[in-house]
């Protein structure tokens, strides 16, 4: 009993109250993280009732450890891309007012980084892509969560618009997991409008 | 503890000779007692096809964050010996962790871990050893097996409890409040076991007070750059798990000046070992998104002067920063960097970039078409090149 | 990702555990299908992940070497002893050395974390996954190439064990909770058991026992044949005891 009024009085200091997991249903076009930003798949995901942050929300197939397709819904200056753990000891990097396009996977990257708290996160080739209809950068990258060993692989594409940072994110564990929902993962990304 | 605090007070105290004299180190201080390594597992045997390896340290060898290099490794590891001696530095087995925060720490069955960030902070091999012997001096007095006693059920032997920070969960100090934590008495023992190391190791022993001195200046900068004040309470991130406060460098100052010996710090040759792991240190450092402590770490390290790497670093730290004054500041240092002539690529891309931000367009694009010049491989060429055309 | 999110599903989660009954927990995953008769399958089983530990004052996992070496000891001899009623053949996978004993570390580490989902998301009734609520439905997997480590030369299946104890002190048992970085629901210490069987030539889960609270103090002989008892429950193709005649004259 003790612990279930102590777990509801962490919940009032909490985020608002997640709802469940929602089936997306393929061939609509539906708006994601709660933003402008919206995406039309062709295939079945899940979408995630708990939220990393305002404007972020996760889609997935098997669960989040095992794909992850995260969509961030127009960042806006001056706040991060998650809500922080620990705002007073580890804040993290914030979307800046004059941010070229290169700045999006240094954002990125620290904010794994201090998220994660290891130096083990590291990113590969960036390149130029359209996104959501705007001039945006695609970048890979790898890394492995804390306290875990197993590899993780990444794709991102994003852009700025209107001031704000899009961004949807796909990740997976290297060893299979990965490539088996690349392709689905890229199909969502590449239907993205704004 | 705190008896055997006031036992090793009383004899460093008691030992420090009248000032002028010059008597040797090894008059000066009671030599240390012969090193006993007990608690050796002597329940644990191999067994058919099973091994019984202990699981987390293969964890630990299996994890992408141990830095593996042979020759940093036996470098560490050499500082160590000299500073505790052979006899203690035989059993240890070193971890040197890509993390880039200032930790160090040893379990109760004798793996030691020193953290990336911790060599990038520390200037001599005095102050490296200043640091490991800390950790070995809580070893050797027990500290961690004290703090966790936990009965093995069914058997009269009393099981040693191992007390390991995995990699990241020592830095996140979290939801929960800190982790495991040495009382005052405990740290003030590991100090004076420290300092009596640093005595018979021929190193400086002020050299630990100078550490503690410029971790907690760090954490000053750190705060005042977050717009918070100084308040030189410090008990966060590697504060936490060793609180304290000014008066500590100052009685490490004072027992340090009654028993140094002057031999080298052996600073340059601790720069040297480290300089090829500088730019990626350095580059560590810059994105963990701390203005403040940063500037005041790359200050530090200039102080025999600003050097190609600690001037791309402060470039890419005020680029990160990334305010209208920064960038000015960013292009500055990286125009610095390159006047020397052995800059890195990136530093042109580096100032192509802080240009470009701050709307001195043609310029940006010349230094980053020589960014690609120099680096046409770069993983990044092709977002770069549709900076330099737009 | 971020720890305030674990904090917040990890509380959302144990308000579900507490508000459930416990009955509604699944443990048990099988490929709609799968059957395994006794005699005709050559498996091979991994050396079992094995970790046994404290929580520390903070409410950590902190390892504890001499309880994890008996848990090794008693849990390995308790696989040896009920190996051999399996109903197939089943042997220990020996030891690679070099790159492929960093990947079948990594099969491992996947093993896992496919576990660790199962339970999240299918067998926890309050946090399922909608393309895993179908009826009967059970497709999880670790894909085939699995097959192509030397360890599993001629062999069909893989049977992966993992036991994670965290014995906790009474005052700490709620902080528990939020510790698990929102992983999996825990009410009170974390005895964790995984028993997977994997198809080699398709690298599908065909089945799976998983719980959270398994029993059995594995730190003692008696306790480990307990949970190695519970790991195996239901094993496919494990011979049954002929069944007692209810009304009959023998």
């Amino acid at each position: 009993m003790s612990a279930y009024r102590f777990a509801a009085a962490a919940l009032l200091f909490a985020t608002p109250a997640m709802a469940g997991n929602k089936l997306i249903v393929p061939g609509e076009r539906i708006a994601v993280a709660k933003s402008p930003l919206t995406v039309q798949p062709t295939s079945e995901w899940n979408r995630l009732g708990a939220r990393r942050g305002r404007n972020a929300e996760t889609w997935t197939i098997d669960g989040d450890s095992l794909n992850d397709l995260t969509f961030y819904g127009g960042i806006e200056t001056g706040k991060p891309l998650f809500r922080e753990a620990n705002k007073r000891s580890k804040p993290l990097p914030t979307v800046g007012a004059t941010m070229l396009v290169t700045d999006i996977p240094v954002l990125f990257e620290n904010t794994y980084r201090i998220a994660l708290g290891t130096a083990t996160m590291t990113v590969g080739t960036i390149e130029p892509v359209t996104f959501a209809g705007a001039k945006g950068v695609r970048f890979t990258y790898d890394f492995v969560r804390e306290d875990e060993t197993l590899h993780r692989r990444g794709e991102a594409r994003g852009a700025f618009v209107g001031g704000r940072l899009y961004l949807v994110t796909y990740e997976a564990p290297a060893l299979h997991y990965y490539d088996r929902s690349v392709a689905a993962a890229r199909q969502v990304a590449e239907s993205a409008r704004l | 503890m705190r008896t055997i605090a006031a036992a090793l007070a009383a004899t460093l105290l008691g030992a420090v000779p009248l000032a002028g004299a010059a008597a040797p180190v090894a008059d000066k201080i009671a030599p240390l007692p012969p090193y006993v390594a007990a608690y050796q597992p002597t329940n644990v045997d191999e067994r058919g096809a099973w091994m019984m390896a202990d699981e987390y340290e293969r964890h630990l060898r299996d994890s992408p964050e141990v830095i593996r290099d042979p020759a940093l490794n036996a470098y560490v590891r050499g500082v160590l010996c000299r500073t505790v001696g052979d006899d203690r530095c035989k059993g240890v087995r070193l971890y040197i962790l890509h993390i880039p925060a200032f930790n160090a720490s040893m379990t109760a069955n004798g793996a030691m871990t020193i953290w990336s960030g911790a060599l990038l902070r520390l200037r001599s091999e005095a102050e490296l050893g200043a640091v490991l012997g800390h950790e070995f001096g809580h070893f050797e007095l027990r500290h961690t097996v004290e703090g966790f006693r936990n009965q093995r059920r069914g058997t009269d032997v009393m099981a040693w409890a191992s007390v390991l920070m995995t990699n990241s969960a020592a830095l996140q100090v979290g939801v929960l409040g800190s982790l495991y934590r040495f009382d005052r008495g405990q740290e003030q023992a590991a100090d004076m076991l420290g300092v009596r190391y640093l005595a018979g190791s021929g190193y400086p022993a002020a050299a630990a007070a100078d550490v503690w001195e410029r971790m907690m200046s760090e954490a000053d900068a750190t705060a005042i750059g977050r717009h918070r004040k100084a308040d030189q309470r410090y008990t966060a991130g590697f504060f936490a798990t060793h609180p304290t406060e000014l008066s500590r460098a100052t009685y490490l100052r004072a027992f340090a000046s009654g028993v140094d010996g002057g031999g080298s710090a052996e600073g340059v040759r601790y720069r040297e070992a480290l300089a090829p792991w500088l730019p990626m240190l350095l580059t560590d450092q810059i994105k963990r998104n701390d203005f403040g402590g940063s500037e005041y770490l790359l200050g530090r390290l200039a102080a025999d002067g600003w050097t190609t790497p600690l001037l791309f670093a402060r470039g890419e730290l005020y680029r990160e920063r990334g305010n209208p004054r920064d960038l000015v500041n960013a292009a500055e240092f990286y125009e610095q960097a390159i006047e020397r002539g052995d800059a890195p690529p990136e530093a042109q891309r580096g100032l192509g970039l802080a240009l470009l931000r701050g709307q001195q367009t043609d310029a940006g694009k010349a230094a980053l078409r020589e960014y690609l010049r120099r680096k046409p491989d770069a993983a990044d060429a092709s977002i770069i090149s549709t900076l330099v055309a737009s | 990702m971020s720890k305030a999110w674990g904090v917040v599903l990890a509380a959302w989660m144990l308000v579900m555990v507490v508000a459930m009954p416990a009955q509604a927990q699944e443990k048990t995953g099988i490929k709609p299908g799968f059957t395994l008769k006794p005699g005709t399958a050559r498996i091979v089983l991994l050396r079992p992940a094995i970790k046994v530990g404290a929580q520390s004052t903070a409410g950590l996992f902190e390892p504890n070497a001499d309880w994890t070496a008996q848990a090794r000891e008693n849990i390995g001899r308790s696989l040896a002893k009920a190996q051999g009623g399996l109903g197939n053949s089943v042997v220990e996978c020996s030891e690679p050395i070099g790159a492929d004993a960093a990947m079948l570390a990594e099969y491992q580490d996947l093993f896992d974390t496919v576990v660790q989902s199962v339970i999240e998301f299918q067998f926890f009734p309050g946090n399922r996954l909608p393309t895993k609520k179908r009826k009967d439905q059970f497709e999880w997997g670790l894909g085939d190439g699995l097959a192509r480590l030397p360890a599993f030369a001629g062999a069909d299946y893989a049977l992966f064990v993992t036991t994670e104890d965290h014995f906790g002190s009474t005052g700490r048992k709620v902080l528990q909770v939020f510790a698990a970085l929102a992983r999996v629901p825990v009410t009170a210490g974390v005895h964790k058991g995984f028993a997977g069987l994997v198809d080699l030539r398709t690298g599908e889960l065909v089945w799976l026992n998983a719980d959270m609270q398994m029993g059995g103090d594995v730190r003692d002989a008696e306790g480990a044949d307990k949970r190695v008892r519970q790991l195996l429950e239901g094993f496919p193709g494990r011979p049954v005891p002929a069944p007692v005649a209810v009304a009959s004259a023998h």
